[in-house]
């Protein structure tokens, strides 16, 4: 048997990889904007930073790569001919996107209570705009994943699943950014 | 639920202790810089876990390589960004 080389080699989908690299090329530079504009004042970025809700942020990154493991499992039980547990895992997958949004959700509204805007500091600038574009991300997998459970051939699911994990690729990346480099 | 993958399970595992690592450390009495470092390098771990075994890109090493290559080249750029003050007078 010949090894694959090149573009053959990688797992599912070429168009999955183009994109995959796409997004991540995207929110790095939105990242790397944003570390760049913190040097024109790195203490009043550091003072905005502590307004974030750290410990929800770090709650929604355990909540994302367990549901990066469903959606993982749902693609090796479907290859399986387990449909079953592999809808089950897509559906368990889908419900933590839900709860990532939902903490999101009083992530933000807790912001809006405080009187912090995307206007307030050029720090909320890009927190809203890179959270708030991951998380639109975050809405359209869990449509994606939802539809590979109605329609679950496994190419269809292997698809879902590989935009899941890119999702949750982008958020370990955004995470120490946004959050933790005060 | 039986017939869990345990490469996947194990994945699972170790992304779930880096990312405790991760809040962890920004509570170690080290130096700021050096916090910053350490949660570079643990996103950077955890990158390459989900690339390795959700991703399945194990199965292409060189293509692991490469995308590890690219990435830990920007975690270095946005270390350099992030010190660059602190090393400036």
């Amino acid at each position: 048997m010949t090894e694959a080389r090149g573009l053959d080699a990688l797992p599912g989908e070429l168009m999955m990889w183009v994109l995959i690299v796409s997004e991540l090329m995207v929110f790095g530079a939105g990242l790397t904007a944003m570390l760049a504009m913190r040097l024109t004042d790195p203490a009043s970025f550091a003072a905005a930073q502590e307004h974030l809700f750290q410990t929800g942020a770090a709650l929604n990154t355990v909540v994302l790569i367990t549901s990066g493991f469903l959606a993982a499992q749902a693609l090796a039980w479907r290859r399986a001919a387990r449909r079953m547990a592999a809808r089950a895992a897509l559906a368990g997958a889908a419900a933590l996107g839900v709860l990532f949004l939902w903490i999101k959700g009083a992530e933000y509204a807790a912001k809006a209570a405080d009187g912090i805007g995307w206007d307030s500091h050029p720090f909320f600038t890009f927190y809203y705009g890179l959270t708030g574009f991951h998380a639109a991300h975050v809405a359209a997998g869990i449509v994606l994943l939802l539809l590979v459970a109605w329609r679950d051939a496994p190419q269809n699911i292997e698809a879902g699943a590989m935009f899941w994990h890119m999702v949750d690729l982008v958020w370990v990346l955004l995470y120490p950014v946004v959050y933790l480099l005060g | 639920m039986t017939g869990l993958s345990r490469p996947l399970l194990r994945a699972w595992a170790w992304l779930t202790g880096l990312s405790l690592a991760a809040a962890l450390a920004t509570l170690a009495p080290v130096p700021p810089w050096a916090v910053a470092a350490a949660t570079l390098l643990l996103a950077l771990a955890k990158a390459r876990l989900i690339l390795a075994r959700y991703l399945d890109l194990a199965r292409a090493p060189c293509w692991l390589s490469g995308t590890m290559l690219v990435l830990a080249l920007w975690a270095a750029l946005a270390f350099a960004l992030y010190a660059a003050p602190a090393l400036t007078p």
